[in-house]
């Protein structure tokens, strides 16, 4: 009932009570230069690292990343490494604390969403060139991209894939995998006409939702900002994909309304036919009592592309830190495609370096060689500053369109009236 | 010497409250975003631009008619049924009393998350217990949190029922003060049980019923938890909280805009309170 949290901007403000005599922004730089190829910093003399660092890993990550670390250590004496944990909740807060007061770990883990903003809190250190951005997947390199200078490098990656009951979709009639918008509807249809409750399950608006439809918005060949960071949300690419998006609870093809039944369970009884949704869910899928014959993952369907949202973490070095040395020749030995296949062993985790997935362990896997393909094509959204504040429009439209009476083209309006209101920070 | 006595106080309330309440106002008239905090003196002044923005945002105005409705609603709905409980409570023929008071009282000192787990299985639309009942009667029970037109007075429900065992407490306490000379007297005179509660109960109880429609007030329109937990703000935004919403623009960032709001939600406080102390003045 009470609530300590709005009056958090009190004492958030605190900082600036003093003295507020000489106030005014100074001249903002220009939004970020078109060029493709990002700004990297001088080389780290990696190889005399030495010293202590601090580390701040969020969630399965922070509690298994000392297994790397002892490695690390073994290999490197003079080094010594110590693992934080965080709770994935309280990441954001904390690492803007520890910019804000100077006083932070060397390393931490970035979710890829936040980097404009740390980026334009000049809280992290530029990636020095001993790191080589043709090494990662496209889209992953491009979340630490911000203004044109690369200011993390990526640690995991994730992109949503479609999942599918196969027994179901054969007794509906379709024994391909959806290749195209048309053939998805078809499938969604096809696995409700062979008894599902649903054939599909989309996030009818809510937080995150926008991952669900960017992708279908990029399918149709829109993009979030042109090239001089201007917001391009609506449009064609808008309306075609809101009605898509939007014809699937018209149709009844997926549940109207966010359900209390978690999908996996719904999934694996055949309650509902398919989903989208990222790689954790093969796991949380078979534990859920899914025969592995009964369904598979597919590429996204393509229009004019068939991009998918690619997610993950990256490892930064905080501009305060005392020891970079030591701290990028931590990152550029988790960077290393066989220490990259013992953290997807450790953890799960999808390596972000693209040669990692010739290893064994990953490309004798038909399901997570579906991941690495469609890796290839994804995409992140810009590294800017109100990124968050944007997606959280887009989750409101989406909401207003599926659940409520907005129309598709109403709502590609209110997206991009939003979004330009808030701008890029 | 009197100062000496004072200056813990003072000095805590300086520190603690008056410099952030400060500073939160001048951030109020300013531009400052999560980007300044490393150069939070290098922002601009913008004068009544945050307010303004804040009172035309249609996300504002929603917010600010759900918490209006979850006031003007709850509170009336809560005091009634604590007094109730409260009066029912003060017979001398109960049974049971104290396990009666433990069990109202009990969702006060419960923590929110738990009560929001249980009025999850409760509520929820296709494994809810209220469905479930619903159902075994052929009636198809609607999604008590995921339907709009449900979800606001649900929460309200909730608020209610974990409130009232405060209310009940203070209530108790006021009635217990009244001496029983005067029932006895009503009812030598022929006065039913409705005329003795109007006649007596309600006029004497009068400055404890203000303290607890203005505490219920202060705490209702500052209403968070209830809604963080169960609904985030939706469906739709139907349960968009004033609180709420400072929440979410501070966590995007909007520092300015947030202290806002903030400020905005203290004059409402303020203006509430106010009405309260009228509506409930003793008449002279």
């Amino acid at each position: 009932m009470t609530s300590g949290r709005s009056t958090g901007a009190v004492i958030a403000a605190l900082a600036m009570m003093f003295a507020l005599t000489a106030c005014g922004r100074a001249e903002e730089d220009g939004v970020g230069s078109a060029s493709s190829v990002a700004s990297q910093a001088p080389e780290v003399d990696t190889g005399a690292a030495s010293g202590e660092i601090t580390v701040w890993a969020m969630g399965a990550e922070g509690e298994n990343l000392q297994v790397l670390a002892d490695a690390f250590m073994a290999d490197n004496p003079d080094v010594t490494v110590e693992v934080t944990p965080v709770p994935f909740d309280a990441a954001h807060d904390r690492i803007v604390s520890a910019i804000a007061g100077g006083e932070g770990p060397d390393v931490t883990q970035i979710g890829t969403t936040w980097m404009g903003e740390f980026a334009k809190l000049g809280g992290f250190d530029p990636t020095p060139s001993n790191i080589d951005p043709s090494l990662f997947f496209e889209g992953a390199w491009d979340t630490t991209v911000v203004d044109g200078t690369s200011y993390s490098v990526p640690w995991y990656v994730e992109t949503r894939l479609v999942y599918y009951r196969t027994d179901l979709a054969e007794e509906g009639g379709v024994t391909e995998p959806p290749a195209t918008w048309d053939q998805l509807k078809a499938l969604a249809e096809g696995i409700q006409g062979a008894g599902a409750e649903f054939g599909i399950s989309l996030q009818p608006g809510g937080t995150g939702s926008w991952q669900t439809y960017m992708p279908f918005f990029w399918q149709a060949g829109g993009e979030i900002m042109d090239a001089e960071g201007n917001f391009t949300l609506d449009g064609e690419p808008c309306v075609a994909a809101l009605t898509y998006y939007d014809s699937f609870f018209e149709d009844g093809l997926t549940a109207p309304a966010a359900g209390d039944v978690p999908i996996e369970g719904q999934f694996a009884n055949g309650d509902v036919g398919s989903f989208i949704s990222g790689p954790w869910m093969i796991g949380i899928v078979t534990d859920a009592g899914a025969d592995p014959a009964t369904w598979t993952v597919a590429h996204q369907p393509t229009e004019e592309a068939g991009t998918s949202f690619v997610g993950g973490s990256n490892l930064g070095v905080l501009a305060d830190s005392d020891n970079k040395e030591a701290a990028w020749a931590f990152i550029e030995y988790l960077s290393q495609p066989d220490v990259q296949v013992t953290w997807y062993e450790t953890v799960k985790d999808l390596p972000s370096v693209q040669s990692a997935w010739d290893d064994e362990a990953l490309s004798g896997d038909p399901l997570l060689t579906a991941f690495g393909d469609q890796l290839t094509d994804a995409k992140a959204p810009p590294a800017i500053a109100t990124w968050e504040e944007v997606a959280a429009e887009i989750d409101a439209v989406i909401e207003q369109v599926t659940v409520g009476d907005l129309s598709p083209e109403d709502g590609c309006a209110a997206m991009q009236e939003a979004a330009s209101g808030i701008g890029a920070g | 010497m009197a100062w000496s006595f004072a200056l813990p106080f003072l000095l805590l309330f300086l520190v603690f409250m008056a410099v952030p309440i400060a500073t939160a106002l001048v951030t109020s008239f300013t531009d400052l975003r999560v980007t300044d905090i490393r150069n939070p003196l290098s922002v601009n002044f913008v004068g009544l631009e945050n307010y303004l923005a804040v009172l035309g945002d249609a996300r504002f105005q929603k917010a600010a008619a759900n918490t209006a409705v979850f006031v003007l609603v709850g509170v009336p709905l809560t005091m009634a049924l604590g007094l109730a409980v409260a009066v029912g409570l003060n017979q001398q023929i109960v049974r049971f009393r104290t396990f009666f008071r433990v069990g109202f009282y009990l969702p006060v000192v419960t923590s929110i998350v738990a009560i929001a787990v249980v009025w999850r299985l409760l509520l929820g639309t296709e494994v809810g217990l209220i469905n479930g009942t619903l159902a075994s009667f052929g009636i198809d029970g609607p999604g008590w949190l995921s339907d709009e037109r449900y979800a606001l007075w649900s929460i309200i429900a909730m608020a209610a029922w974990r409130n009232l065992g405060f209310l009940m407490v203070i209530f108790l306490a006021g009635l217990q003060t009244i001496s029983g000379d005067l029932y006895e007297a009503a009812e030598m005179d022929g006065a039913n049980p409705w005329q003795r509660f109007k006649g007596i109960t309600l006029p004497l109880m009068r400055p404890t019923l203000l303290f607890g429609a203005v505490i219920t007030g202060i705490g209702y329109v500052q209403v968070f938890e209830e809604v963080y937990v169960m609904t985030e703000g939706g469906p739709l935004n139907s349960t968009l909280s004033l609180a709420l919403y400072a929440y979410d623009q501070f966590s995007f960032g909007n520092y300015g805009y947030t202290a806002a709001i903030a400020f905005i939600l203290f004059l409402a406080i303020a203006l509430l309170t106010t009405i309260q102390f009228r509506l409930f003045r003793t008449a002279t």
